[in-house]
Order: C-alpha cells, then sequence, then structure tokens
C-alpha cells in the first residue's frame, strides 16, 4: 500500500513536476467540462479543425519572437468565428469546408516553420507540447483561460442546452444561434491554445474528446457527465505524469509526459467501453436464459 | 381584437424552386386549424414561415398583430418527436423549464416561479412525477407530452404543433386534445400539421388544405370536404365515409 502511494506521490516532489501536475489537473478540469460541451454539440471534427489552425498563429509568434499564447489566441479566434459562420451558411459542405481550413492553416504552419533554422526540434515541441517545461505564467494564464472559458458557459448554460437539444426550437424562441454558436466555439478556441503549449497541437484534441466520451459511457445525466469527464481527465493527467516520470527516471526509458497522458486516457476508454460491451452482453444473455427457461 | 394569425397570398421559395404559394389564413384568439397534406406538401414550411425562419418571398405574415420576428417570444413551438436525440442527457423538468428561458432572460438562473410553472405543466400533461427521469427514458408520447409542457410553461398566445399525433398512444392523444382544448379556452390560438383527419375533427375548429400550394382554408366543415381532400392528395385519397377518409401520405 505504502509503496503504491510512493510511486505515485514520489515523482512530484521536484518543483517542475509539481507545476506539471498543477497544469495538467486545471487543464483537465478546462477540458473535461468544455469536452462535455463538444460532444453535446457534435463539434468533435470543428475542435479538430481549430488545433490544426492554431498551429500556423503559433509558428509565426515563434519566428516573430512573439507570444506563443497570443500567437495562438489570435489564430484560435480568427478560425473559430469563420468556422462558426460557414456553419450557418447552407451553401457550403461543412466537413469540406472544415477539412480545407485545417489543412490549409496547418500547411501554413509548417511553410513558416520549415523556414525557421532549428526546425525539427521546435516543431515537436509544437506538435507535442512541452508539459514538463511549464512556469509559473503559465499556470497563471492557464487558470486565467480556466476563470474565463468555464465563467462564459456558465453564463451561456441555459441557451447552450436549448440550442444543443433543440436547434430550430431555439431559433423559434428568438435566440440568435450564431451568437450562442460563437460564444461556444470561441470558448473551444481558448481551451485549444491554453492546451496546446502543454500537450501540443496534435494531442490536444485527445484532451478534449476523450474524457468526455468515456464519461458518456458512464452516466446520462449532464452534471454527473461533466463531474466524471473532469475526474477522468484528472486521473489520466496524474498517472500519464507519474508514468512517464517513472519510465524515465527508473527504467531509463524516454515517454514523452503529454503522449502519456492521452495514452492513459485512451486506456480508460478502452476499459470502461469493454465492460460495458461484457455488462451488456450478461445481461443480454441473461434475459434469453430466462426467456427460454 | 389583435388576429392571432394573419397571413395574405404568401410564397415561400427554396433555391428559386416554389415550395409553397397562395397561402390565406386567418385566425382568432382560441381559434385551431389543423394543416393538411401529403409529405412535402409545405406544412412545416408554413409552420416556419410563422415562426420568421423562412421567408416570405411575396404576399406577408402578421402574427398577434406584428412580424413573425417581433411575435416569437408569444409563440410556442413544438417540434416533430423525432427530431430530437433521444439520448440527450437531460431531464424531463429540464425541458419543460426551457419553455421559461425567454422570461428569465440572459444570465439569470430560474427562481421559484419559473419551477412552479414547470412543474404546473407537467401536471397538465400528467407526467409531474416523471418530472425527475431522463427525458429519453420516457416513451414516444410522453415525450411529445413533455415538449407540450414545455409550450404549456411558455405561456404562449399562439402554438405550433408539427404532427404532434404521429405515433403516439392513445393516452397521449387524449392528454393533447384535453390541453388544447383548455389552452383556446385561455384564448391561445393553435396551429397543427397533421396526417390524421379524425384528430383534426376532434382539436381544431379550422382547417388548411395544403399541396405545395393551399387547396382550402375556412371552418373545418366547410374546408375538409370529399372535394379538397381529393384535390389535396389525388387519387391517394379514398373516401369511406362522411368525415372519413384513408389517406396514403406519399
Amino acid at each position: 500500500m505504502l509503496g503504491i502511494i510512493r510511486f505515485l506521490t514520489e515523482p512530484f516532489a521536484p518543483a517542475y513536476m509539481q507545476r506539471s501536475l498543477v497544469i495538467s489537473l486545471l487543464l483537465a478540469a478546462l477540458s473535461g467540462v468544455v469536452g462535455v460541451v463538444v460532444q453535446l454539440r457534435r463539434l468533435s471534427f470543428m475542435t479538430d479543425a481549430l488545433t490544426h489552425s492554431v498551429f500556423p498563429g503559433i509558428a509565426i509568434a515563434f519566428v516573430a519572437g512573439e507570444s506563443l499564447f497570443v500567437g495562438a489566441l489570435i489564430a484560435g479566434a480568427v478560425a473559430a468565428t469563420l468556422l462558426t459562420f460557414a456553419a450557418r451558411s447552407t451553401r457550403i459542405d461543412q466537413d469540406a469546408f472544415m477539412a480545407l481550413v485545417l489543412a490549409s492553416l496547418f500547411s501554413i504552419g509548417v511553410i513558416v516553420v520549415s523556414r525557421h533554422r532549428s526546425y525539427s526540434a521546435d516543431l515537436t515541441t509544437l506538435l507535442f507540447g512541452r508539459v514538463l517545461a511549464v512556469d509559473t505564467a503559465d499556470i497563471i494564464t492557464t487558470a486565467a483561460v480556466a476563470v474565463v472559458a468555464l465563467g462564459v458557459l456558465v453564463a451561456i448554460r441555459k441557451e447552450l442546452l436549448l440550442r444543443a437539444f433543440d436547434e430550430t426550437g431555439a431559433e423559434a424562441m428568438g435566440y440568435s444561434l450564431l451568437r450562442i454558436d460563437l460564444a461556444v466555439n470561441l470558448v473551444v478556441a481558448l481551451v485549444v491554445v491554453a492546451a496546446v503549449r502543454a500537450v501540443g497541437t496534435a494531442l490536444v484534441v485527445a484532451l478534449l474528446i476523450t474524457p468526455a466520451a468515456t464519461a458518456r459511457l458512464l452516466c446520462s445525466r449532464l452534471q454527473s457527465l461533466m463531474i466524471s469527464a473532469v475526474a477522468i481527465s484528472a486521473l489520466a493527467a496524474w498517472l500519464g505524469l507519474v508514468i512517464s516520470y517513472d519510465a524515465s527516471v527508473h527504467h531509463g526509458i524516454r515517454l514523452a509526459a503529454g503522449a502519456t497522458i492521452v495514452v492513459v486516457l485512451t486506456a480508460l476508454f478502452a476499459v470502461v467501453a469493454i465492460a460495458q460491451a461484457l455488462r451488456t452482453g450478461m445481461a443480454r444473455r441473461r434475459t434469453l436464459a430466462a426467456v427460454a427457461t | 381584437m389583435t388576429n392571432a394569425l394573419h397571413v395574405h397570398d404568401l410564397c415561400v421559395t427554396y433555391d428559386r424552386e416554389v415550395v409553397l404559394r397562395d397561402v390565406h389564413a386567418l385566425l382568432q384568439p382560441g381559434d385551431s386549424v389543423a394543416l393538411i397534406g401529403p409529405n412535402g406538401a409545405g406544412k412545416s414550411t408554413f409552420i416556419k414561415a410563422i415562426l420568421g425562419l423562412v421567408p416570405a418571398s411575396s404576399g406577408f405574415v402578421e402574427v398577434l398583430g406584428t412580424t413573425p420576428a417581433k411575435a416569437r417570444p408569444l409563440v410556442a413551438y413544438v417540434p416533430q418527436i423525432d427530431h430530437l436525440d433521444a439520448r440527450f442527457p437531460i431531464s424531463v423538468q429540464q425541458v419543460a423549464l426551457m419553455g421559461r428561458y425567454r422570461r428569465i432572460g440572459w444570465l439569470r438562473r430560474p427562481g421559484r416561479v419559473d419551477r412552479a410553472a414547470t412543474l404546473d405543466a407537467l401536471e397538465q400533461v400528467g407526467l409531474a412525477d416523471r418530472a425527475n427521469d431522463s427525458f429519453g427514458v420516457l416513451s414516444g408520447g410522453q415525450r411529445q407530452r413533455v415538449l407540450i409542457a414545455r409550450a404549456i410553461a411558455q405561456d404562449a398566445k399562439l402554438l405550433l404543433l408539427d404532427e404532434p399525433f404521429n405515433g403516439v398512444d392513445s393516452v397521449t392523444q387524449d392528454v393533447l386534445i384535453e390541453v388544447l382544448g383548455r389552452l383556446r379556452a385561455a384564448g391561445t390560438a393553435v396551429v397543427m400539421a397533421t396526417h390524421d383527419i379524425s384528430v383534426a375533427h376532434l382539436a381544431c375548429g379550422h382547417a388548411c388544405l395544403l399541396n405545395r400550394h393551399q387547396v382550402a382554408f375556412g371552418r373545418l366543415d366547410d374546408a375538409l370536404t370529399a372535394d379538397t381532400l381529393k384535390a389535396t392528395y389525388g387519387h391517394h385519397a379514398v373516401m369511406l365515409a362522411e368525415g372519413t377518409a384513408l389517406l396514403s401520405t406519399h
């Protein structure tokens, strides 16, 4: 028992590991809640498009020597606004447009970065993040983002719920879907931007999608969905950091911390999905047996 | 007294194709009209025009003495039940409470009055005891009743229903007819799209027969005749006896 506790807590003795844990737990709370909204509004693909759209913003800021956060923020806000307006148009095929935005903006990012000297190392950082290298300023920024994003969601939770549940009903009541959608998409963009430094553009989508998808297998109430998504996300963050630290320090295997968190998230999803499938199968067999007798 | 609904020579086009034309209608508070016609006849389009969600390419729609867009807070809309995701994580009470949202306003939380109005509305459709259940575990008919409760909670002056009797059980049908009668007595006008002629007879005083254009509008007995039904449904209508007909909706 003591061994397990030591295994789970020992990695957080160094200050940099404590900072990683704090930022990971902050992101867990943020992405857990926002992830549920993404799922209810069926915005998974749009979220993926946003993560790729943020990349050129970071790349340009990086090359120009400006703040990566501000670069990502501007790119994220522009992409979120563009995608919101496109989604309201009946003339544009949604999936095709998102794929187009995603690919073209990402390629702009690659072009910008590839013109830079230390290209491959920088690209790796941008794609996969550096959760172990975050500083106190990053933590403060992420906390501020969490306050703003969650504040907006709390403020418009009624309208958001109605819009997700009954689109025509919301319009019929006189709500501007554009306004609600824009607010939500900007919140998603904000979370993507906040998470990018820690886990990178390639993995941030997993933080937003996987915990909510796992929670959906477990609960059917909005509140419990959000609480479970945050808990699952926090558990994966903790375990991911512990595993990556343990592998590196005690076994000499270098595991990228951000990616390990994502792998743990996926493993949790798989365990829950398989357990659910087995339970459903057993219940069906029991019913069949009862019918047979 | 302000008309509940006044439609004059309405024409609606989608992508330059005329989907509905020549529609005239006049409803007073407490009136109820059945929109009757085959699938694709423009019943849902007409409802959306009354909501101001599709523009009139010519003619006009006046709702409660003003434009459809301005009247929206006083208009309740009940969508077809199968247009909603039954797996959506929401409770019966949360759905009914949505009817109060416009009253509550942005940023504010529902108060005691709103919760009481919601529970009262659920009581009226016989589902007060299911308030805390998941919307998804209810039967189709019960879900339809929750949407009606949402409309009641909205306290609207004009109620628009899209096929409310589709696939519902007989308990729900009785509850709906009773509730609609009560709302009409309180002065709410009702517009209801339906395939079911017998339901139209039970719930409505007026009929509006559509098949991409208006075949007839008027008091039910005048507008809903063997001739107008044949004109609306073509050879898909088989008249059985006085006031009854077999209709193929395709």
